[in-house]
């Protein structure tokens, strides 16, 4: 027989009544719906992060987005929630740490109901990387793609540092969620078999402990209101900051001239894909334009030239101006022979560029929808599926 | 120096010509400074062939860029289809029937020709080669 002793005081548990297996309710609702809802946003957002296609940014983002709320809600449950929600419980004290450790040496580790003092690491250590990760992620964002609440100030050279981070951050969690399970199998091998099931259940059998959580009641409607208003803020300052102009990305039209005569034969590139000197170079060798002659009148060749100058890739800070500046030694002026350019497109088979739905492998607005402004965002690429064909 | 003084000259006649009459969108000007250039080089001029005009478009002449060794590398065959650029973008038809603005912009229509046959033929074309060219265009 199974008796529920939801409330049931830490303090008094004894041995556990003979005959009978008494199990407590160890995990409530909240915790278990967060756990699960984590695992779920965290697996979607390594999948997507790792597996660097640009097609899944959204989902990434909004899985990012997801964890950024869950973990608010279980900062806010670490204080409101119940008895062993609440950090105040988590016996991390050293010297509970150093008897959880030397357990490992004796085979007998000190019994929780709650989290043990290792567990209660992982799990300070995963809110905590979790949280970097979603400040590294917003920053990058801000400054890789200038998209998000961040791209008014951050830079395309700060972004690329900080997705550095962002990514360790990312193996960072990884091991740690290998180290989770391992925990959990160890657990469950050494004396808790249903250690797996608690989760699901929130149910735990009672038996003599060692936790000094004092026991508490849940405040789920304080905590509910705070974390609306916590949540309706974050959300405002998102969506009023990434209403600001990104920083460093053109947003005049093409001039008019410009397209008008370079637009004719290829695509209209931006200014902002060339350095200065690459624009003057092709301006300097018009009469044999990658093998064609696409000479000026002298009056609009200068009135280009003053364009291209004033609008090339060192006025601008987005990811094409940076990445597309190192060109290919043998080919330098050919935009699609630059280094980034090809790897940027690798495993896209050529005949997709030759098809008669993209033509060229200049003819970016083919599959890039924003092309002409020069952002070339992930979301904006559509590769037109016949072309496949 | 000396045949763009002659094209100042034929550009001269062709306001003339535009100013008696001839609407905006006529191609008459155009054609008419080609030949008063033609005949400037060549007293013995006696007017433009379509028929001459055809044979420069469909000649393989492969002294220019390797890429464009005709006119119809990119114009296609079909004067009256689509033709596309070397770099994807559509190249609006040729025949005058289809593409009625074609050869009324006697700036738009130099430069191109400026281009295309050093593009093509690897040299400037003569008025008398422009002009049929045109007229061939005229008749499709």
């Amino acid at each position: 027989m199974k008796v529920n002793a939801r409330e049931l005081d830490p303090s008094a548990l004894g041995v556990p009544i003979s005959g009978a297996a008494v199990s407590t309710r160890v995990w409530g609702l909240g915790v278990r719906v967060f756990h699960w809802s984590l695992v779920a946003a965290v697996g979607v957002a390594l999948v997507t992060g790792l597996y660097t296609s640009p097609r899944f940014l959204n989902l990434h983002l909004g899985a990012g987005a997801a964890i950024g709320g869950l973990i608010a809600f279980r900062i806010l449950w670490g204080f409101m929630g119940p008895t062993y929600a609440r950090f105040s419980g988590f016996p991390v004290a050293p010297s509970a740490i150093a008897a959880d450790l030397a357990g490992f040496a004796t085979g007998r580790r000190p019994r929780y109901l709650g989290h043990n003092p290792l567990g209660s690491l992982m799990v300070l250590a995963l809110l905590a990387v979790l949280t970097l990760s979603v400040i590294t992620g917003v920053v990058t964002l801000g400054g890789v793609d200038k998209q998000g609440p961040a791209a008014f100030i951050v830079s395309y050279a700060a972004g690329a540092e900080i997705q550095t981070v962002h990514r360790a951050l990312a193996y960072g969690l990884l091991l740690m969620i290998l180290g989770h399970l391992f925990g959990v199998a160890y657990e469950s091998v050494r004396g808790h078999p249903k250690l797996l099931l608690t989760m699901v259940t929130g149910e735990k059998e009672v038996l003599p402990a060692n936790d000094t959580a004092r026991s508490a009641r849940a405040r789920p409607i304080g905590a509910a209101l705070t974390l609306t208003l916590v949540l309706a803020s974050a959300a405002g300052l998102v969506a009023a900051y990434s209403s600001h102009r990104p920083y460093g990305v053109p947003v005049d039209p093409l001039d008019g001239t410009y397209v008008k005569e370079c637009g004719s034969c290829h695509f209209a590139y931006p200014p902002s894909l060339s350095p200065r000197s690459r624009w003057m170079a092709l301006m300097d060798g018009l009469s044999d334009h990658f093998g064609e002659d696409a000479s000026l009148e002298p009056d609009v060749a200068a009135r280009i030239r003053a364009y291209l100058a004033k609008n090339s890739a060192e006025t601008w800070d987005t990811r094409a101006s940076h990445e597309f500046a190192l060109a290919n030694p043998s080919d330098p002026l050919r935009l699609t022979a630059t280094p980034y350019w090809r790897w940027m497109h690798r495993g896209i088979p050529d005949a997709v560029f030759t098809s008669p739905q993209v033509r060229a492998k200049g003819a970016c607005d083919a599959c890039h929808s924003d092309a002409a402004t020069g952002r070339f965002d992930p979301q904006a690429i559509d590769i037109p599926e016949r072309a496949f064909r | 120096m000396k045949s763009t003084g002659r094209l100042g000259l034929g550009v001269l006649l062709a306001s003339l010509a535009c100013a008696s009459g001839a609407s905006g969108q006529s191609h008459e000007p155009v054609l008419d400074a080609y030949a008063s250039e033609a005949k400037a080089a060549d007293p013995a001029f006696n007017g433009f062939s379509a028929q001459r005009g055809e044979h420069l478009f469909r000649t393989h002449f492969a002294t220019g860029k390797p890429e464009t060794p005709s006119c119809t590398a990119c114009h296609t065959s079909d004067p009256k289809k689509m033709g596309q650029t070397r770099a994807g973008k559509d190249i609006e038809p040729m025949a005058a029937s289809v593409t009625p603005k074609r050869y009324t912009d006697q700036a738009k229509t130099e430069t191109w020709f400026g281009r295309n046959c050093n593009t093509v033929l690897g040299r400037e074309c003569t008025a008398t080669e422009k002009g049929d060219f045109i007229t061939f265009m005229l008749s499709q």
